[in-house]
This record gives structure tokens, sequence and C-alpha cells, in this order.
């Protein structure tokens, strides 16, 4: 599991695409909620930061020589959404996706890219549990990881 | 010992002299001895790497943790099953201080079950050499009782509500604690270890948020 600086950029590659689908995605859930409410409010407030968090992985990846891919026209939504509360489980369902993707970057032995990586699994799990309204025992760890 | 190659010499004999034989079976007393006493007598063994004495400090925390929570359900539901000391009401029929009460109780049940998940992967991940078994038993109690709140629950002049803001106000601070020291501990862990830190963090973080919902619900 030791990280070559090759797999540390695909990390960061896979992270920025998580990103780039979250972004997407949030555009799908604020179309879903109620015009001008404070759910739409949030809703751009995530988008946002999905924005800046694709641009600092764009800029670690240039950084480390690597070629950030650019974000696609468009995203498989992992659920179907046509009402607000599906558009929550929507946000939430991409926030444990990129918590995964940010999760596998803790792997990583450099401590300032673990140290990231942490921060944006716990930023990730806050917004999640913000739309869900519950929390995870795992957020971002892959069941078949766990042990008994 | 020049006295011993001389005698040694003297006789023909290639093998050592009788003095040299008392003076190495008396070297190897101490060998002998140590070997009947067993490992313990090699000296004390070496300290543990350090992700094993994080790991066991992780464990030890959510112990703690978990007992705490304990803790904080006694107290809910001892200050909001009662019914309160003077009106004896029913329960549920009563409306709102009790409802929310069943709310907290519900919201710190939850996130108990939650830690426990935590310290059972935790656990995992160690096998407990004799030296590093936790005890958790005392640490977790003193935690737990060390809390401010404890006891305050049924105190005459606080009313329930604000028994019950006390006791979240405190698992919330203790949570954020809890999961800035794991995201603080991450440094020279292996991977998966480091992985299941950051991911229990990153649950602990949440637990604020819901446990602050649940003290503000009504």
């Amino acid at each position: 599991m030791t990280a070559s600086p090759v797999s540390v950029v695909a990390l960061l590659r896979a992270a920025l695409e998580a990103e780039q689908a979250a972004s997407y995605g949030y555009g799908v859930v604020g179309s879903h909620l109620p015009q001008s409410s404070a759910q739409q409010g949030a809703a751009t407030t995530d988008w946002i930061t999905h924005l800046r968090a694709a641009d600092y992985l764009t800029a670690l990846i240039q950084a480390r020589g690597g070629t950030p891919a650019p974000a696609a026209v468009a995203y498989q939504l992992p659920v179907p959404v046509q009402t607000a509360a599906q558009a929550r489980v929507l946000a939430a369902a991409l926030e444990e996706r990129v918590a995964q993707a940010y999760l596998a970057l803790v792997a990583v032995p450099e401590p300032a890219l673990r140290s990231y990586g942490a921060g944006q699994v716990r930023a990730a799990a806050l917004r999640a549990e913000a739309w869900r309204g519950s929390t995870e025992p795992f957020p971002g760890l892959p069941a078949a990881s766990l042990r008994g | 010992m020049l006295e011993d190659a001389e005698v040694t010499g003297d006789g023909g004999s290639p093998g050592p002299s009788r003095r040299a034989l008392l003076a190495g079976a008396a070297a190897s007393l101490p060998l002998l001895l140590t070997a009947c006493k067993g490992v313990q007598a090699l000296g004390t063994p070496p300290p543990p790497a350090r992700d094993i004495r994080v790991l066991a400090a992780a464990i030890a925390a959510e112990e703690a943790m978990v007992a705490r929570y304990a803790a904080a359900l006694r107290q809910l539901t001892a200050g909001g099953g009662t019914g309160g000391a003077g009106g004896g009401t029913g329960g549920g029929a009563a409306g709102g201080p009790a409802g929310a009460g069943a709310a907290a109780v519900a919201a710190v049940a939850a996130v108990r079950a939650e830690h426990v998940a935590h310290l059972a992967q935790l656990r995992s991940r160690l096998i407990h050499p004799p030296a590093l078994t936790s005890s958790p038993g005392p640490s977790a109690a003193a935690t737990a009782s060390a809390s401010p709140s404890a006891g305050a629950g049924a105190g005459a002049g606080t009313g329930a509500r604000a028994s019950r803001k006390l006791v979240l106000s405190e698992l919330e601070q203790a949570e954020q604690t809890a999961s800035d020291r794991l995201i603080g501990q991450l440094d020279g862990l292996p991977p998966a270890l480091a992985q299941l830190f950051a991911s229990i963090a990153a649950s602990e973080a949440t637990h604020v948020p819901y446990l602050r919902a649940a003290g503000q619900s009504r």
C-alpha cells in the first residue's frame, strides 16, 4: 500500500473526478429544491465548495507533473432525482463518494497529503450529515474493509 | 591467566585447567538462573512501536467514550423517564418536554452504537499483548464520572431541559476533541489504520451537529 509518485497522482485524479461529479450533481440537487429556500442556499454553498476543491486538486496534480482530466459534460447520478427529498439523498450520496475518494488519499504516507485527505473526509461527512440528518459510523470506508 | 596456561601446558593435555572450568561455571550460573526464571529475567521488553501505542490509546479513548455515553443515557433516562418529581404524569402524554427528552435519548443511543462499532473495529486491529491490555474499567469510569454534569440530572433547581442540554453539550465537546485527536495522530501510521482513524474522526465530527440538533428539539 506504499504509494509511488505515480499512484499519488492517480489518487489525486480520482479525488478530482469525485469533486467534478459532485459539482455536477449539486446542480441537479439545487434545481430540485424549493426556489430561494435555505436548502437551496446550502446546495449552492456546497457546490461552490466542490468547485474550489476541484481547482485545488487540479493545482496539486499539475504541481506533481500530472495532467488533470477535464470535467465531463454529464455524470451518471447514483440515485434518480425527481423530488426535493430525493435531491437531499443525492447530495448525501455525492458526499459519500467524495469522502471515499479522499479517504484513499489518507493512505499516502506524505503527512501533508494525508492530513489534507483526512480533513476533506471530515468535511464531506459533515455535509452528508447535514443533508441526511443522521450520521454514519465509517464515512468513506467501504464495508468490505471492515472486520468482523 | 598466565599461570593457568603454564599449568595446562605442563600436563600435555589440551583441555581447560581446573581453574578455568570453575571460572566458566561461575560465569554461566547467571545464564542458567535466567533460563529458569524465563523471559522476564532478560530485562524489560522493548517499548511497543508507535502505531501500537497510538492504537492502544485510541482504543482506551473509545472505551471511555462508550462509558461516557452510557452515563449520559442513565442521566437522560433518569431525568426524563420519571416524568418529573412533582408532576408524576405519564411521560408520553405530557407533550413537548417528554418528546424532546425522548429525542435526546434516541440520539445519544444512536451515537453510542456508532462508538461501539468504532471500538470493535479498533480492537480488531490489535492483538493485545499482556502488557498492553487496557483496563477500561477505571479510566472509563473516571472519565464518565469526571463529567461536570454527572449527578445533575435530578437536581432540585435545574430543569430537565437545562440538564439535557448540559449533557449533550459535554458530549459534543468530547466528540470534537476526539475527532481532532485522531486526525492529529495520522502521521506515520500504516495506511489502513490511518484510513480507519480518519473515517472514525469524520464520524465523530458529525456527532457534534447531530447532538446539537437533538438538543435543540423541543
